[in-house]
C-alpha cells in the first residue's frame, strides 16, 4: 500500500535523491517550455485578454477601475492558471509520458513538487509581463508598493500552484477535463483569492504591510495546510 | 443551555438510529418526530414579535444547516477511512453523505433568501455564513460531478481526496469571508442576530425539528448506502455470470 510518511521524511531530511529528481523533472519541463513557449504564451495572451475585456466591462471611470484593479488582476491570474495547467496536462498525457516519469521515480511527490514549481515559474513570468500593462491601462503606480506586492504575489502564486497542480493531476483522469479543472479549482481556492485580492487592493491604496498582516497570515496558513495535505495524499492520486 | 440541549439530543438520536437494525422502527420514530416537529413549529411555538410568521422558517433553515454540516463532516471522515481501509463501504458512505449534504445545502440556500427577503429587505447578502454555504455547495456539487466524470479505477480515490480537501477548506473559507465582510459596512437593513434570544418554547421546537432532520439524514444515509451496496452486489453477480457464459 501507500507509504504516506515517506514523502514527508524524504522532504524533511532534505533527501538528496528527492531534490535531484525534482530538479531533473523541473529542468525537463522548463526546457520543453523554453523551446516551444507554448504554455507561457497562451497564459499571457489570455491574461491580457481578461484585462482588456474587464476594462471594457467596467467603462471609462478611472477611479472605479483603480478600485477593482486588484480583483481584475487576480481573476486574470486565476484563469491563466487554469489555462496553463490544462495545457501542461495535455502535453503530459500525450504518449503516456506521465507513466514513464512515474516509473522512474522513487518518491512520487517529487513529481508534484516539480510540477508545482514549474507552474509558479510560468505564473511569475505572466505577472512580470502583465503588471506594467496594468499600471499603464489602469493608471496605477505599482512601483510605489512593489515590495509588499512581491510578497503578496509570491504567496498567491504559490497557493494557486499548489491547489492547481493537485486538481490538474486529478483531472488528468477525467473525461471532461476542461470543465472539471475550473469546477474543482476555483471554489477550493476561494480563501486564497479573497485574501490575495484584498491584500493587493490595500497595498495599491497605499496601506503598509502591517495593515494586511491578517491576509498574509491567511495565505501562509492556506499554503502550509494544502502543501502538507497534498504531500500526504499524493501517492493515492498517481497510484495505479 | 442550548449547547447542552444539542448534546443531549445527539446522545438520544445516535443510539436510536444505530442500536436498532429494524428499519420499520426507525421510520416510525422518524415519522412521529416529524409530525411533532410540524405541530410544534406551526401551533405550539409562539410567533415572534418583531419578525412575525416568517421567523418560523428558522426552524427548518437552521436544522438544514446543521444537518448539512454534519453530512459534510461524515464525508470527511468516510473519505479518510476509505483511503486508510480501502473498503467500498466507506466509499458508499462518503458518496451517500455528499449527496444528502448537497440536498440540505440547497435547502439552506433556498430557505435563507425566503427569510431574508422580508426581514433584511433583500434576497441575498454576502453575509459570511451565506457565502460559506454557497461555496460549500459549489465544492460538493463539483465532488458529485467528479464522481460521475472520473475514470472508474480512480473514481473513489479522487472523490475521497476531494472530500478531505473540501472539508479542510471550510475553516479557511469561513475565516476569509469573515475578514472580507468586515471591510464593508453592513447594510442598514441587515440586523445581526435576528433569531437570537429564543424563548424556551422556541428552543424546544427547534430541538425537536433538528432531531427530525437528523433522523431523516440517518435514514436517507442508510437507505442510500444499501442501494449502493445492492448495486455493487449486482455488478459482481453480472460479472460472474459473464464469466460463466464465456468460460
Amino acid at each position: 500500500m501507500c507509504k504516506d510518511s515517506n514523502s514527508f521524511i524524504a522532504l524533511m531530511s532534505g533527501s538528496k535523491v528527492f531534490l535531484q529528481q525534482v530538479l531533473a523533472l523541473l529542468a525537463k519541463d522548463l526546457k520543453t517550455e523554453w523551446r516551444t513557449r507554448e504554455i507561457f504564451t497562451s497564459m499571457f495572451v489570455f491574461a491580457v485578454l481578461v484585462l482588456v475585456v474587464f476594462n471594457f466591462a467596467i467603462g471609462a471611470d478611472t477611479e472605479l477601475i483603480r478600485q477593482v484593479a486588484s480583483g481584475v488582476i487576480w481573476v486574470a491570474l486565476l484563469f491563466a492558471t487554469v489555462l496553463g495547467l490544462q495545457r501542461a496536462g495535455q502535453l503530459e498525457s500525450e504518449e503516456d509520458s506521465l507513466q514513464g516519469v512515474l516509473l522512474a521515480l522513487r518518491d512520487r511527490s517529487a513529481l508534484f513538487v516539480a510540477k508545482m514549481i514549474a507552474q509558479m515559474v510560468y505564473l511569475l513570468a505572466v505577472i512580470i509581463c502583465i503588471l506594467p500593462l496594468c499600471g499603464i491601462w489602469f493608471r496605477i503606480d505599482f512601483i510605489a508598493c512593489i515590495g509588499g506586492l512581491g510578497i503578496v504575489f509570491a504567496l498567491g502564486i504559490l497557493g494557486l500552484s499548489i491547489v492547481g497542480t493537485l486538481f490538474a493531476m486529478i483531472t488528468l483522469h477525467t473525461r471532461a477535463r476542461e470543465v472539471m479543472l475550473p469546477m474543482l479549482f476555483l471554489p477550493v481556492s476561494v480563501p486564497l483569492t479573497i485574501a490575495a485580492v484584498y491584500a493587493t487592493a490595500q497595498l495599491i491604496a497605499g496601506k503598509s504591510l502591517g495593515d494586511i498582516a491578517d491576509y498574509l497570515t491567511l495565505m501562509v496558513i492556506f499554503n502550509i495546510v494544502f502543501f502538507a495535505l497534498i504531500l500526504i495524499v499524493f501517492d493515492y492520486i498517481v497510484e495505479e | 443551555m442550548r449547547i447542552l440541549g444539542t448534546m443531549l439530543l445527539f446522545f438520544i438520536v445516535f443510539p436510536l438510529v444505530f442500536v436498532r437494525r429494524n428499519s420499520l422502527f426507525q421510520i416510525t420514530i422518524m415519522y412521529i418526530t416529524m409530525i411533532v416537529a410540524i405541530f410544534l413549529v406551526f401551533i405550539y411555538a409562539p410567533t415572534e414579535k418583531v419578525q412575525g410568521i416568517v421567523q418560523k422558517i428558522f426552524y427548518f433553515h437552521v436544522s438544514s444547516a446543521v444537518t448539512m454540516s454534519f453530512a459534510f463532516f461524515v464525508v470527511f471522515i468516510a473519505s479518510i477511512m476509505y483511503l486508510w481501509k480501502n473498503s467500498d463501504w466507506w466509499d458508499a458512505v462518503a458518496l451517500s453523505a455528499a449527496e444528502i449534504g448537497v440536498v440540505f445545502c440547497t435547502l439552506v440556500l433556498i430557505t435563507g433568501p425566503i427569510w431574508a427577503r422580508p426581514i433584511w429587505g433583500t434576497w441575498w447578502s454576502w453575509d459570511p455564513t451565506l457565502t460559506l454555504s454557497l461555496v460549500l455547495w459549489l465544492i460538493y456539487v463539483a465532488y458529485l460531478m467528479l464522481r460521475i466524470d472520473a475514470h472508474d479505477s480512480k473514481r473513489a480515490r479522487f472523490a475521497a481526496i476531494l472530500g478531505i480537501v473540501g472539508f479542510v477548506d471550510v475553516p479557511l473559507i469561513l475565516w476569509s469571508v469573515e475578514k472580507w465582510r468586515t471591510l464593508h459596512p453592513k447594510p442598514v437593513l441587515i440586523q445581526e442576530g435576528g433569531t437570537t434570544g429564543l424563548t424556551s418554547a422556541m428552543l424546544l421546537t427547534f430541538m425537536v425539528c433538528l432531531g427530525a432532520f437528523l433522523l431523516l439524514f440517518f435514514y436517507l444515509l442508510r437507505e442510500r448506502i444499501s442501494v449502493l451496496q445492492s448495486r455493487h452486489a449486482l455488478e459482481v453477480l453480472r460479472h460472474e455470470i459473464d464469466e460463466i457464459l464465456a468460460g
